[in-house]
């Protein structure tokens, strides 16, 4: 016998519905059920943090956390960092600094880095390295990814 | 990887062949086995279950006796899946007999195993470990029957096992 | 597959009593991957998350502090409750993966799933923490020490919960400090050490080692220690406790490191710990 649990998010602002099984993930219920794929998978297994997304204001990773426990939950991916045509600071350091090459990791990325300003809102650029060690780029080798961080955090917020 | 063992029995080097050879003694002794079935004189069905923390699975292992220099040789291959295919586990063995004066012999086998599929990828090097101790645990086992068999003058638990296995196995 | 989501702990002690091969999901940071790797199925998933009373860290009169099983990574990291010989719980839920994992994962889930290279258990063992573990009938305390009993094996039976840890006050006056050697940031660990030491006029008069990584337990060695009380923790002593330690060791080979390797580091391992909480043993005293 297999519960199937109705659950309702909050993601980006705007509520959403699904109905999930109990192996489910928040990361499968995001992009195959809910179509938001700017959230990527990478390894499925916690490693990469391509599917990292923001849950009550924490960076988790989308495919560890089990979709039926995020009931009632609030969610940020990647689509609700920017307002309307406006980046957000992160993004626009990002894309100032090239920090981008394929972009595959840049979801996780954006959002993990996100998540760091807001708990650190001026990391020195050894609490930038811990704060992004959990997303892997396979291409760009961090140094512009610190960067843009650093340039963000100038900034200030959002 | 590798798995290699050497251990003494205080029982002559026939006797500890004939039970090493018999799988109603034998498999008593795998740590894990289910069951077995002898399919002919020299290839036999076992079901092992395998257990790693949370993980708990049963292979179906397939056995083949490739060469047997009675009694101080046996070269075998297993090779056995998991219910649904997940994983596939190949091993080749050599086992070894010395004689060590008249009531003693040292059994020594050497097996290269691999492992393939889920369980492949998880915790390589905690399998290793499980598998030596399973390999220990097997020694105990395998001695502390043949010896008590030894002791009681080569009477018949040998035999009272082999029934009690077959309707096991069946 | 079934998901419950009890909101009190008599509730999911009764579903996980009533439920053949339930499991607990707590951070899902080890589950769900296992789950997702095709390495495990329970028949229905018991989600801690709701349950009352699970989460928290309270520090009592008495200097002990509990935390309940729920209680995130992150939260042990950043609490102020844990000091002097405690200090190194702390510093080691700190050290645990990336941000994101220490946001999920929970002290109850790490321990209960018991991987010899992780590490809240080799901490947990060096501060001789106790754990609370109920299931329907009863409730019991157990050490850390005899909590961990194999490679991913535990003292929990089916349909036990981790409850809490508790860590003790400890000996007055003593500095702790864990220290892990990784690959990389937020790895497990190949190597680590926990100490907790307690000087007078830098003679060391009470000492606490465990080493993780190497064995698949963490491993205490009181003659190891021994060497260390009553000395000045000079570098002969400390190497003298780490030959002790190595010996009682039988790390794995894997991609962390071989188990020469292991054994080779870990002197210098113990060495580092050693010379972090005796600084910080000094300070307090
Ligand atoms: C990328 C990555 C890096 C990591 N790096 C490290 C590291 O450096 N160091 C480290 O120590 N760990 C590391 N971890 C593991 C991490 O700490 C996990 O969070 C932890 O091992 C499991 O905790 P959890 O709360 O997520 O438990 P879950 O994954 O939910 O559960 C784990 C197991 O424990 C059982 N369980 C959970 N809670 C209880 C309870 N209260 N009572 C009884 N049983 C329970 C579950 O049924 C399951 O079998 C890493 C994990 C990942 C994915
Ligand atoms: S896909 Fe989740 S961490 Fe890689
Ligand atoms: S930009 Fe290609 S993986 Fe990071």
């Amino acid at each position: 016998m297999t519960t199937t649990v109705p659950i309702t998010l909050t993601i980006n602002g705007a509520l959403h519905q699904a109905f999930v099984q109990p192996w489910h993930t928040l990361l499968h219920v995001l992009r195959d059920v809910l179509h938001f794929t700017g959230t990527k998978r990478g390894c499925n297994q916690g490693i990469c943090g391509a599917c990292s997304v923001i849950v009550d204001g924490e960076v988790v990773r989308g495919c560890l956390s089990i979709a039926a426990n995020c009931q009632g939950r609030t969610i940020t991916t990647i689509e609700g960092l920017a307002n309307g045509n406006t980046l957000s600071n992160v993004q626009q350091a990002f894309l100032e600094l090239g920090a981008v090459q394929c972009g595959y990791c840049m979801p996780g990325m954006i959002i993990a880095a996100t998540a760091l300003l807001k708990r650190t809102p001026k990391p020195t650029e050894e609490e930038i390295r811990e704060g992004l060690s959990g997303n892997l780029c396979r291409c760009s080798g961090y140094v512009k990814v610190v960067r843009a961080v650093q340039v963000a955090s100038e900034r200030g917020t959002s | 990887m590798q798995i290699a063992e050497t251990f003494a029995v205080a029982a002559p080097i026939e006797r500890v062949w004939r039970f090493i050879t018999d799988p109603a003694t034998v498999a008593p002794c795998v740590p894990g086995c289910q069951s077995y079935e002898v399919l002919t004189a020299t290839s036999y069905k076992a079901t092992i279950q395998i257990a790693l923390g949370p993980i708990k699975t049963n292979f179906n292992v397939i056995v083949d006796l490739t060469k047997a220099e009675p009694p101080t040789y046996l070269a075998s291959t297993a090779r056995g899946e998991e219910g649904g295919k997940a994983s596939t586990l190949t091993a080749k063995s050599e086992l070894r007999l010395l004689a060590n004066g008249p009531g003693a012999t040292t059994v020594s086998y050497a097996s290269e195993v691999a492992l393939v599929g889920r369980l492949g990828k998880f915790g390589l090097g905690m399998m290793k470990k499980k598998a030596k101790s399973i390999g220990e645990e097997f020694a105990v086992a395998f001695r502390t029957r043949v010896e008590a068999e030894t002791a009681s003058q080569g009477g018949t638990a040998g035999e009272v096992l082999s029934a009690d296995n077959a309707q096991a196995g069946a | 597959m079934k998901f419950y989501q009890p909101t009190t702990l008599k509730q999911a002690l009764k579903v996980l009593a009533n439920e053949d091969d339930a499991r607990c999901l707590a951070g899902g940071a080890t589950l769900v991957a296992m789950m997702n790797a095709n390495l495990l199925a329970p028949s229905a998933l018991v989600s801690l998350s709701a349950v009352k009373g699970l989460a928290g860290i309270t520090r009592r009169k008495n200097g002990s502090v509990t935390i309940g099983a729920m209680t995130r990574h992150q939260a042990v990291a950043d609490t102020a409750a844990l000091d002097g010989g405690q200090r190194l719980v702390r510093e080691a839920a700190a050290l645990i993966g990336h941000p994101a994992i220490r946001n999920m994962g929970t002290i109850g889930g790490s321990i209960s799933h018991a991987d010899p290279a992780a590490d809240y258990p080799t901490a947990l063992v060096t501060a001789n923490a106790t754990v609370t573990i109920e299931n329907s009938r009863a409730k019991r305390e157990i050490d850390a020490q005899n909590f961990f009993t194999g490679y991913l094996e535990t003292a929990l039976e089916p349909g036990d919960i981790v409850v809490a840890v508790s860590i003790p006050a400890g000996v007055a006056g003593a500095g702790s400090a864990y220290e892990k050697f990784a690959r990389v940031q937020g790895d497990f660990a190949t190597v680590s050490a926990g100490v907790v030491l307690a000087l007078e006029k830098g003679v060391c008069r009470h000492a606490r080692i465990a080493v993780g990584g190497c064995a698949a337990t963490p491993i205490r060695v009181a003659a190891a220690e021994a060497k260390l009380v009553g000395s000045r923790l000079q570098d002969s002593a400390v190497a003298a406790a780490g030959v002790l330690l190595a010996a009682a060791c039988d790390p794995i080979d894997d991609f962390r490191g071989s188990s020469e390797y292991r054994l080779m580091i870990l002197p210098t391992i113990l060495a580092r710990a050693v010379s972090k909480a005796r600084v910080r043993a000094e300070t307090v005293s």
